[in-house]
């Protein structure tokens, strides 16, 4: 049965909430929503019903914050408040309906990026906890996970600096780049600390599109099948993860460690193969339950 | 982030509260026009909030599209953006603030919906602890009777209809009303909220409010009115 953080809402009752709830969390241009695009496909392949919602989707509030954040006009708490808004008009009317018919719900963050971008702009941490305390504890919490270095040609080299990207809000005097540099620095700091709190399963986001894509099969195959999670391993310390290499790099998924191995580099620009070979592996996982 | 009881700022804030129907705005307009003829600095907040929320706040309640959370949450956003926006910088700039409504509304009419006390109260506690705030205490058939003579129906937030309390327009409002006094009357004590019994004579009750706030004012600016 599904649970939420702390208190509950009026009306939500959690029986019956067959699907599964998946939440994808990362920081800005790491690559979420190209997960999301792949991964969609290749759930309703196999023939689960999926919703992909994500940040300012509702329709309370979504044009409003998106309205609010051309003018950067909003206090700090204000925005972080309309966010909870829109998400919660999402959590009522597109998760909890989704899952109690039965639908994998893939979530394009959840509320840990509200929690770390109201973090780093200085808000209570405890305040803005209780604030999503109603919030339902997800089936699994993918982190995609990558170091600022890598992270910046990714978003530079695509789209440019954007403001709030770039944190531009706090550090008005800078310019972009050293104001994004140290924005999304204190961003997946936060994340860090949010990782151990909920219990993020961490995915090495700096890996080529198709290995995170593999990785993030194995783990939701895991989930829909009703495997047991590996045991929870540290987040790796940017420094540690360095020195140590390969041990504590990425998520231990000994299905990924199989199909990593198994598949020479020069299918890179393969990936059919790889989905079909996923797919037959999660149709396996089908037979047994 | 400075929480309830936290800020240190020149001006004052004072506050009323009740039910529709209590007299309350009666009481903050006669006391504004007192502190004005004094001489202070005095605004009355205006709830100017930024047209992106109030809109999403408007269009949430014409579509009925609110839920108790939802409800919650929108109403806090407003309330956020007049705290940062409006109240704040005129406390700071030693103003005397006056608000018809404050955090208690909330508690009360978010617990009467069904959210949970203490989320509520921790939601709120970025806001600045008032420096008075008062409660017009009423029984409901009276304040009821006060708003029958002046008004032709409720609306559906207003009337407690999303809760399903009775099909009733009339009927839902005293019930959720009562629901809300029911907060409020635990409110009261938790907060330090003066009560004020808002059956006796209007200028009764301002002699006690105006008696109140003068005690408070020791340090407020006051300006120097053109001659």
């Amino acid at each position: 049965m599904k649970e939420s953080y702390n208190v509950l809402l009026p009306d939500m009752k959690l029986e019956g909430l067959t699907g599964k709830l998946i939440v994808i969390e990362g920081t800005d241009g790491v690559g979420r929503s190209t997960q999301i695009n792949l991964l969609k496909p290749w759930l309703e392949q196999q023939g689960r019903a999926v919703l992909d919602t994500g940040i300012t989707r509702s329709a309370l509030a979504g044009k409003g914050i998106k309205q609010a954040k051309e003018g950067h006009t909003l206090g700090k708490i204000t925005l972080s408040l309309f966010y909870a808004t829109d998400f919660t008009d999402r959590l009522e009317n597109q998760i909890v309906p989704a899952l109690r018919a039965g639908f994998v719900v893939l979530t394009d963050r959840y509320i840990y990026s509200l929690m770390a971008r109201a973090m780093v702009r200085a808000i209570d941490p405890g305040w803005i906890r209780n604030v999503y305390s109603f919030a339902l504890k997800p089936d699994a919490i993918f982190y995609l996970r990558i170091g600022v270095d890598d992270l910046i040609p990714r978003v530079v080299f695509t789209r440019g600096f954007d403001y709030w990207e770039s944190g531009m809000d706090l550090h008005p005097s800078e310019d972009m780049y050293e104001s994004f540099r140290k924005y999304q620095t204190s961003l997946l700091a936060q994340f860090d600390v949010l990782a151990q709190e909920y219990g993020f399963e961490v995915i090495d986001a700096s890996a080529d599109i198709r290995t995170v894509f593999e990785q993030l099969q194995a783990g939701i195959s895991r989930v829909l099948t009703g495997e047991a999670r590996e045991p929870l391993f540290a987040v790796p310390g940017a420094k540690a993860a360095e020195e140590e290499g390969e041990r504590v790099r990425v998520v231990d998924f000994p299905a990924l460690k199989e199909s990593s191995g198994s598949v020479p580099e020069d299918e890179e620009g393969q990936p059919a193969k790889l989905v079909s070979h996923a797919v037959a592996k999660a149709t396996e996982g089908d037979d047994k339950t | 982030m400075k929480r309830y009881g936290e800020h240190r700022f020149p001006g004052k804030l004072f506050v009323v509260e009740g039910i529709d129907g209590s007299g309350k705005s009666t009481q903050l307009m006669l006391l504004h026009q007192w502190l004005q003829a004094e001489g202070y600095g005095t605004v009355f907040s205006e709830w100017n909030s930024s047209p992106l929320v109030r809109d999403t706040t408007k269009r949430g309640k014409k579509k009925q599209m609110l839920t108790p959370a939802t409800f919650s949450l929108i109403h806090a956003t407003d309330f956020a953006d007049r705290m940062e926006h409006n109240i704040i910088p005129l406390l700071k700039a030693g103003a005397v603030v006056l608000c018809d409504r404050y955090i208690y509304t909330a508690f009360a009419r978010d617990v009467a919906r069904g959210m949970d006390p203490q989320w509520v109260r921790e939601l709120y506690s970025f806001a600045v602890k008032p420096t008075a705030a008062f409660y017009f205490r009423v029984p409901l058939e009276v304040a009821m009777r006060r708003l029958m003579d002046g008004r032709n129906g409720f609306k559906f937030y207003e009337a407690g209809l999303d809760l399903e309390l009775s099909e009733d327009p009339v009927e839902s409002f005293r019930m959720f009303q009562g629901r809300i006094i029911e907060e409020y009357e635990k409110i009261v004590p938790e907060f330090e909220v003066i009560a004020v019994d808002a059956t006796l004579p209007i200028e009764e009750q301002q002699a006690q409010m105006r008696q109140l706030v003068k005690a408070k004012l020791a340090q407020a600016k006051r300006l120097r009115v053109a001659p």
